[in-house]
């Protein structure tokens, strides 16, 4: 109990904004885990004023005002309140008897803390190191917000079995079911409204929470699948005039990425490819990455994040595929892309469909499946170009000189049934090429291959009168992008490689 | 002058009356000696044996107190035939079947004689003191005037209620709602409206039911009285009266004869006013089955067919809910609707949600993998096989599909102009973009032909059309690029859709 407040007067005395963050954090220092617990123990209800202010004014190893001890007087009182409802829920959870761990409860007080904290910025009381107690009570926030609406959702469960209800009104209970994490997103926003209205020069200001409150925003906002939320968030972002705003790159890495990570997503998920790719390879770029220490588990599991939205994204601006040595950094990649990537590559229509429905509830989920059925595109891209290499070379041409040699041109005239012939190969449907009694459905074949050409992948014109693809022959820069795996991902990972080698 | 004589005076001396009212006679104190027959009748009354199911001893004993006083202010406590008289919970009883026989429905019974029966015994209590300091015998008329509004229930007397008045109470409400059907007006809401603003008639006006439904609006869904099949949608304002309200059964014959009529008549503004009406009625009431499934189902299609997208959008909304009570109906239908309404919007992240929404058996529905495959053909640029599918489109899919037709021909234009050189025959255009789904009878060839050709001069084609010695019709696709590609930008710039194909 000592060590809290021991740490805390260390904190204010060095003004360590993270330290002093520990000291009204949820979760105790590794060092002190029994903290949180004998921290309530030490004092009681009745006497709880008296021993904080003892702790607190009379403290000689602190140096606070009257009115800063008060504030504190207040965060601390909400604290210990919190610690109770804590200690309980953790006790009915660690007792087997997770339906009873009030959760909401916990919610309600944490918040109270958060707005303990909260009047303690607005009334100026606070300076602009001791932010990180906003980081610490923002986080704890969303996550007791999930664990209460994740309790309330058994309950109703519950409630509806044994009373054998059906749900009466769908929507009611869908905006009830994320009751505590709109709350949450609320106050989230309070907070982001309070940090960026500090007038206070950039040195001393609240600023430079922004980053992370707006990531913490993003989170909430995410889990909500409310979008255009986090698009409000970017937008003010964005109005801050360049002065008043310190760059990103002034941030903490952390934030940075994590920022970079969910502007991005927010960005793929507008369908505005190129700017997702940039601010995903910028945050894959920077994100901390080590393939030979295992045991950071959440750095991997971001980087695995950010290249799930990096790949399907480079598939479509740039129709580059991930290499094999890249997805194979983590399992988890390789179990989703690395079918997709194959099929696409070796142009196998019936083992692209495959691949997509195997997955196909994951990539629902991260909302890329849309974007990863356009591969389809490339693929017959791959599949037309395999027909045209297949086709051989154009007879020399007649009249040429004897002992002249002649560059050996690749046959262009090719006719559409061996498209055709290639599309039923490669596994297409027969609904889809076939005309109902065995043959082909010309028409068809010639949309696919005007789509190809409308989308640049190919040149060339179809002669309906001759029954020919006629490719010019001068198409044959743009046909080799494939083949070139991801040459910047594997760059890139040996920079980091080099990076790491140098650090130890 | 003359002495005065003391003789007797000639008049007798009177306290001169200083009010209009005559002198009442004391009222009989309670205690009074009740007659044995009287008394008989009480036991009666309270006997086990007499009870029936049904009217609470509460409920019983109010009535019996009601009656002897009555009787009692009446003087019939000594001309009435206690011995015969009928019991309390008979009466009770009696008015209530006869109340069960006009409304129709038993639970209209309970919905209405439960405010008056228990409004009864306080109304008449009231009535009651009231009359001590007034006449004996005030009009109905009069004692309304005297009672506010809000007391106004069953002021009839034990007869009243019993027998005839309630027929001829019946014979105005017949009266008012043919008034009201007659101008289409609303008497009941000019009345509320009325009160609304305080001001409350002296004597009760014929078209309003206020001896019927009580003073406090019922709690909880009402259940409606009205028996009119056709009924006009009118927004509602307040909690509405039940017999502006259709019972259910009523609801299902509505219902079956709005929809022959559409049939018949395709006359949009009728339907839609009854389905809204019918609509309204199965919310107010608060029912949610297999009818209700079956009115929004269907007001959904008659909107779609008449391309009244407000309306459909409503009915898509309420039906998702109700779905998901597993009432029956056409779910998978209405999901394939939805889906080719997004295609529609090209709302990326609704799209999204929807397809995260739909379950394995949903997925193998007829009309739903129509919808799918439509989706996925046009997220491809597969013009030719979208053109297939939308001539096969189940139900009221091409209605959906016709929103997306002209821009979709526009997007196929584009792709063909710049694949096929140097020109295409006329034919072959009118048969890649479905013109034949165009014209009233899909085999007249000249028509298809025709329609294609007009469709291509409305969006600049006119000069790249070629007509050939041989008669045959060409169009130069590869002089048109430019003006197809900038057609079909327009067509699209309206969505925002931002690199779909």
């Amino acid at each position: 109990m000592e060590a809290l407040w021991s740490d805390f007067a260390l904190a204010q005395r060095t003004s360590d904004g993270y330290l002093l963050g520990t000291t009204i954090s949820p979760e105790p220092p590794k060092s002190d885990p029994a903290r949180l617990y004998n921290f309530h123990r030490w004092t009681n209800p009745g006497s709880l004023q008296t021993d904080l202010r003892y702790k607190l004014q009379y403290n000689p190893n602190l140096k606070l005002d009257k009115k800063e001890a008060n504030t504190w007087l207040d965060i601390f009182t909400a604290y210990y309140n919190f610690t109770t409802t804590l200690l309980a829920a953790e006790e009915a959870k660690n007792a087997q008897r997770p339906r009873e761990a009030d959760w909401s409860t916990v919610y309600e007080s944490w918040k109270n803390v958060l707005n303990a904290v909260i009047r303690a910025y607005q009334n100026e009381m606070f300076e602009a190191w001791t932010i990180p107690c906003l980081y610490i009570v923002g986080k704890y926030l969303r996550i007791f917000a999930i664990k209460a609406d994740d309790n309330a959702a058994l309950a109703q469960r519950d409630t509806d079995v044994a009373l054998g209800v059906h749900d009466e009104d769908m929507s009611n209970s869908s905006s009830s079911r994320n009751e505590k994490l709109e709350d949450a997103a609320r106050q989230i926003g309070r907070i982001f409204a309070l940090c960026l209205g500090d007038r206070s020069p950039l040195d001393d200001s609240r600023k430079w929470a922004l980053y992370y409150i707006a990531n913490l925003s993003f989170k909430t906002y995410f889990r909500l699948n409310s979008i255009s939320l986090s698009k409000n968030i970017l937008r003010s972002l964005q109005a801050q005039a360049p002065g008043e705003l310190p760059e990103l790159s002034a941030f903490p890495r952390a934030h940075q990425v994590t920022f970079k990570y969910y502007s991005g997503v927010i960005d793929f998920l507008s369908e505005d490819y190129k700017a997702a790719e940039e601010k995903l390879l910028a945050a894959y770029e920077m994100c901390l990455y080590s393939p030979t220490n295992t045991t950071t588990t959440t750095t991997s599991r971001n980087r695995d994040l950010i290249l799930t939205y990096l790949i399907p994204t480079k598939l479509l601006t740039s129709g580059l595929l991930p290499t094999i040595a890249l997805l194979s950094s983590s399992p988890n990649l390789t179990h989703l892309f690395q079918p997709i990537a194959h099929a696409i590559k070796t142009a196998n229509l019936s083992a692209f469909h495959a691949a997509l429905a195997a997955n196909e509830e994951t990539f629902i989920k991260r909302r890329i499946y849309l974007t990863l059925e356009r591969g389809r595109d490339l693929l017959l891209r791959n599949l037309f170009r395999k027909v045209f290499v297949a086709g051989g070379y154009e007879p020399s041409a007649a009249g040429a000189a004897e002992g002249v040699v002649t560059e050996k041109v690749r046959r262009t005239r090719i006719p559409i049934r061996e498209f055709a012939a290639a599309l039923r190969m490669a596994g297409m449907a027969e609904e889809e090429i076939g005309d109902g009694e065995g043959g082909v459905d010309e028409e068809g074949v010639e949309c696919l291959l005007a789509n190809c050409v409308y989308k640049n992948y190919m040149k060339g014109y179809i002669s309906r009168d001759h029954d020919l693809i006629l490719i010019s022959h001068l198409d044959d820069d743009d046909d080799d992008d494939d083949d070139v795996d991801d040459d910047k991902d594997d760059g890139k990972l040996e920079q980091q490689k080099r990076k790491m080698s140098k650090k130890w | 002058m003359f002495p005065t004589m003391q003789t007797a005076p000639a008049y007798t001396r009177v306290v001169a009356r200083q009010t209009l009212q005559r002198p009442t006679e004391p009222v009989q104190p309670q205690k009074q000696a009740w007659s044995p027959d009287v008394r008989a009748y009480v036991q009666r009354a309270f006997d086990p044996a007499n009870l029936i199911d049904g009217v609470e001893g509460g409920v019983m004993s109010e009535r019996l107190r009601n009656v002897i006083t009555q009787a009692a202010e009446a003087g019939q406590l000594e001309t009435i035939d206690w011995s015969t008289y009928p019991l309390p919970q008979v009466l009770i009883k009696a008015e209530r079947d006869q109340a069960a026989l006009r409304g129709g429905m038993a639970s209209l019974s309970a919905n209405l004689l439960s405010p008056v029966l228990h409004t009864n015994a306080h109304a008449l209590h009231d009535a009651r003191t009231k009359r001590n300091y007034e006449e004996m015998d005030t009009t109905p008329a009069e004692e309304e005037a005297i009672t506010p509004p809000w007391k106004k229930t069953n002021k009839g007397s034990l007869e009243d209620r019993m027998s005839g008045k309630k027929n001829k109470h019946d014979k105005k409400q017949k009266k008012a709602e043919a008034l009201r059907a007659d101008f289409g007006v609303d008497f009941e809401m000019l009345a509320r409206r009325k009160q609304r603003f305080g001001y409350t008639s002296p004597e009760p006006s014929p078209y309003l039911s206020s001896r019927q439904d009580s003073p406090k609006p019922v709690a909880g869904p009402i259940v409606g009285t009205c028996e009119k099949i056709e009924k006009s949608y009118f927004r509602l304002t307040a909690p509405p009266l039940p017999d502006t309200v259709r019972p259910y059964p009523v609801l299902e014959k509505a219902l079956t004869l709005v929809r022959n009529k559409w049939k018949q008549e395709h006359n949009y503004r009728y339907a839609c006013d009854q389905l809204k009406s019918i609509r309204q009625d199965l919310t107010v009431q608060r029912i949610q089955n297999e009818l209700t499934v079956k009115a929004y189902e269907s007001h959904a299609r008659i909107a779609l067919e008449m391309k009244d997208l407000g309306e459909y959008n409503q009915c898509q909304t309420k039906l998702r809910d109700l779905y998901k009570l597993d009432l029956g109906g056409n779910p998978g239908e209405f999901i394939a609707y939805r889906i080719l309404y997004i295609i529609y919007t090209c709302n990326r992240t609704d799209m999204n949600n929807m397809l995260a929404d739909l379950t394995t058996a949903d997925k193998q529905q007829h009309n739903v993998k129509h919808a799918l495959q439509t989706r996925s053909a046009l997220a491809s640029g597969n013009y030719h096989r979208f053109f297939r599918l939308y001539q096969n489109a189940p139900q009221m899919g091409p209605y959906l599909l016709d929103m997306v037709l002209q821009r979709e021909r526009l997007a196929a234009m584009a792709a063909i102009c710049r694949i096929y050189k140097p020109d295409v025959a006329l034919t072959f255009l009118a048969k890649e973009l479905a013109f034949n789904t165009d014209v009233e009878d899909p085999e007249d060839f000249d028509a298809v032909q025709r329609a294609c050709l007009e469709f291509l001069c409305q969006h600049g084609g006119e000069s790249f059309v070629e007509r050939k010695d041989s008669g045959e019709v060409r169009f130069q696709t590869g002089k048109a690029i430019a003006v197809f590609e900038g057609a079909r930008a327009a067509a699209f710039r309206g969505v925002d859709i931002k690199g779909q194909i």
